[in-house]
């Protein structure tokens, strides 16, 4: 049951094309990884999910809520992490979060608020205020404030931008919790491994949607599949071999490394390694080629252009 | 819930200002000053030129809507009657103390969200635009207000102790009543909305305080006005006034809530 929907969204300001006719879909317990460059429309596209601003065509449903209908409402039930954490620096994180807390119904503020604070690690240092705090225990206590309200659908944008590793690692290990706490989270960021690792689906987008879809589908679709041979030594009579089966299509030759593309890649790889053992070759491995997912990123942005926002 | 979103905005906005010496600064001293300013324009005028004033055809009038409002004051010599005018005027003065606190501290009210880039979080949340701009003047307006009559308690027994002591049974009226406790905290709710406002349109500090002065103008004129006795307000004059702040107030709050787009907010400050 989709808990996200989009049907058509799009925002421009004045004359500049944000976002263009945007429509899909989220599951409830999904994560959506929100890729594209900068100037995309990702944070338009959140914000405009998050009842922050009003798109100009199009429209958005966020459980069951128009996204520019009743905004206490769908505030109540969403989760917004923005690209700046923005905490009154001169305040304690307690404080800070207390204040957040203090405006959602039929919560119990001081319970929620200790519970987060300890779940992103900050209770010990909850006193201290927020303006000493590093940029890695900010973006933990904005996270504990998107959260604090317990919302069932989480918008991220660029949860780890500017952290450092550990940080980041951190983040995203909070990330990976609660989606196995069943939240729906709608992450937009810049870091493929970061995507490809916590995400069910990527949507790319430039201004338009460009492509959404579990990243091994995307990966399928934009590259055709290919076998990795490694040999113990390269071969005239292996590679002449390999050239002479009829399901091979495409052979590329690289030293000890042969990689080629089958014509069904399950069923003709025992065919193709029977072949090359036959012609005196010794196989050391046989793997798919892997597509990074930034090379799925890259030919997706850079093939389908959209305007830029 | 709105009672208690407005009150978690005012404790947090005490929380910030405590934290903040300028503007505690601010608050705590500027009524003070304007106390003593005024009650040194009373002693110096009074004392230095009260029998010119009482004489000057210019201020006529105002003596006699003196005598009008305060029978009793006929019996009064000139420059106590000088006294007198001023003493009564002395609460329109201490308007000033909301009006110039407002200037400083709700110009910064919502430009300092804007700054700390905490605005998009808070508006995140199920916060309405109206509570938000109600508790931000509100946040401000109390304590200017508690400031307003703390000076006005002040100045009674200064009053005494310089002598003027029967003057009191003169100040201390309906008037006086309804000038601290109705006209006052409607000036002030009205001084911090509209500073309020002008943080919202703002572009930065500089420009908020800019935009601040400009819309709070108009009070000043108010107060002015008031001042050199050119209305005189009656009891039921007050209460009337009173009554029209209290609702443009409430106008005021409804145009800050369509002043205050939430989009362009967001989108332009980066």
């Amino acid at each position: 049951m989709p808990i996200i929907e989009t049907f058509g969204l799009s925002k421009a300001f004045k004359d500049t094309v944000a976002v263009a006719d945007l429509t899909l879909s989220v599951e409830k317990g999904e994560v959506l990884g929100f890729l594209g460059p900068n100037g995309a429309g990702k944070t338009t596209t959140i914000r405009m999910l998050a009842g922050m601003i009003a798109p100009t065509g199009g429209y958005a449903v966020v459980n069951g809520i128009r996204t520019d209908g009743n905004l206490e409402k769908l505030h109540e039930i969403i989760g917004l992490l923005t690209e700046s954490p923005g905490f009154y620096e001169n305040l304690t994180a307690l404080v800070n979060l207390e204040y957040y807390a203090g405006f959602y119904p039929c919560i119990d503020a001081a319970t929620q608020v200790e519970k987060y604070l300890r779940l992103v690690g900050l209770w010990e240092h909850r006193e201290k205020r927020t303006g000493a705090y590093s940029k890695g225990m900010k973006q933990r206590l904005a996270i504990a404030r998107a959260l604090v309200h317990e919302p069932d659908v989480l918008f991220l944008d660029e949860p780890t931008a500017g952290l450092d590793p550990e940080s980041a690692r951190e983040v995203r290990g909070l990330i990976g919790r609660f989606s196995e706490e069943g939240r729906t989270i709608f992450l937009s960021t810049h870091n493929l491994n970061e995507a490809e690792q916590l995400c069910n689906r990527i949507a790319v987008i430039n201004t338009r949607l460009l492509a959404l879809d579990a990243p091994e589908q995307l990966r399928r679709r934009l590259f055709r599949r290919q076998v990795v041979v490694q040999l113990q030594k390269a071969d005239n009579r292996v590679t002449a071999a390999v050239k002479r089966l009829a399901f091979v299509q495409e052979l590329r030759e690289d030293g000890v490394q042969l990689t080629v593309e089958l014509t069904d890649p399950e069923r003709n790889r025992p065919g193709l390694v029977r072949a090359i053992v036959e012609a005196g070759g010794e196989v050391i491995a046989v793997n798919e080629k892997q597509y990074p997912l930034e090379d799925v990123y890259l030919k997706l942005v850079h093939e389908e252009p959209g305007d830029d926002a | 819930m709105t009672p208690k979103r407005i009150r978690n905005i005012i404790i947090k906005e005490w929380r910030t200002l405590t934290g903040d010496a300028t503007t505690f600064l601010l608050i705590g001293l500027v009524p003070f000053m304007i106390l003593g300013e005024a009650i040194v324009a009373i002693i110096l005028i009074a004392n230095i030129g009260g029998e010119a004033m009482a004489a000057n055809t210019f201020f006529q009038t105002a003596f006699e809507k003196l005598v009008a409002g305060i029978p009793g004051a006929s019996g009064l010599g000139a420059v106590d009657q000088v006294r007198l005018l001023l003493l009564t005027q002395f609460n329109f003065f201490l308007l000033l103390i909301p009006t110039m606190i407002a200037i400083y501290s709700a110009a910064y009210s919502i430009v300092e969200e804007k700054v700390s880039h905490s605005l998009e979080p808070l508006l995140a949340t199920p916060v309405r635009t109206w509570e938000l701009m109600l508790g931000k003047a509100l946040a401000g307006a109390i304590p200017a207000l508690i400031m307003t009559w703390l000076c006005a308690a002040i100045a009674l027994p200064i009053v005494a102790v310089l002598g003027w002591g029967n003057l009191l049974d003169y100040i201390i009226g309906a008037n006086w009543f309804l000038n601290l406790f109705l006209l006052t905290p409607g000036i002030a709710v009205l001084s911090f909305l509209l500073g309020v406002i002008g943080s919202s349109r703002a572009k930065d500090f500089r420009n908020a305080q800019n935009l601040v002065l400009f819309i709070i103008f108009p009070i000043f004129a108010l107060i002015a006005v008031q001042i050199t006795g050119v209305i005189w307000f009656t009891p039921l004059y007050t209460l009337s006034l009173g009554i029209a702040i209290l609702l443009i107030d409430m106008g005021v709050l409804r145009v800050a809530v369509r002043l205050f787009r939430r989009e362009s907010i967001l989108v332009r400050w980066r």
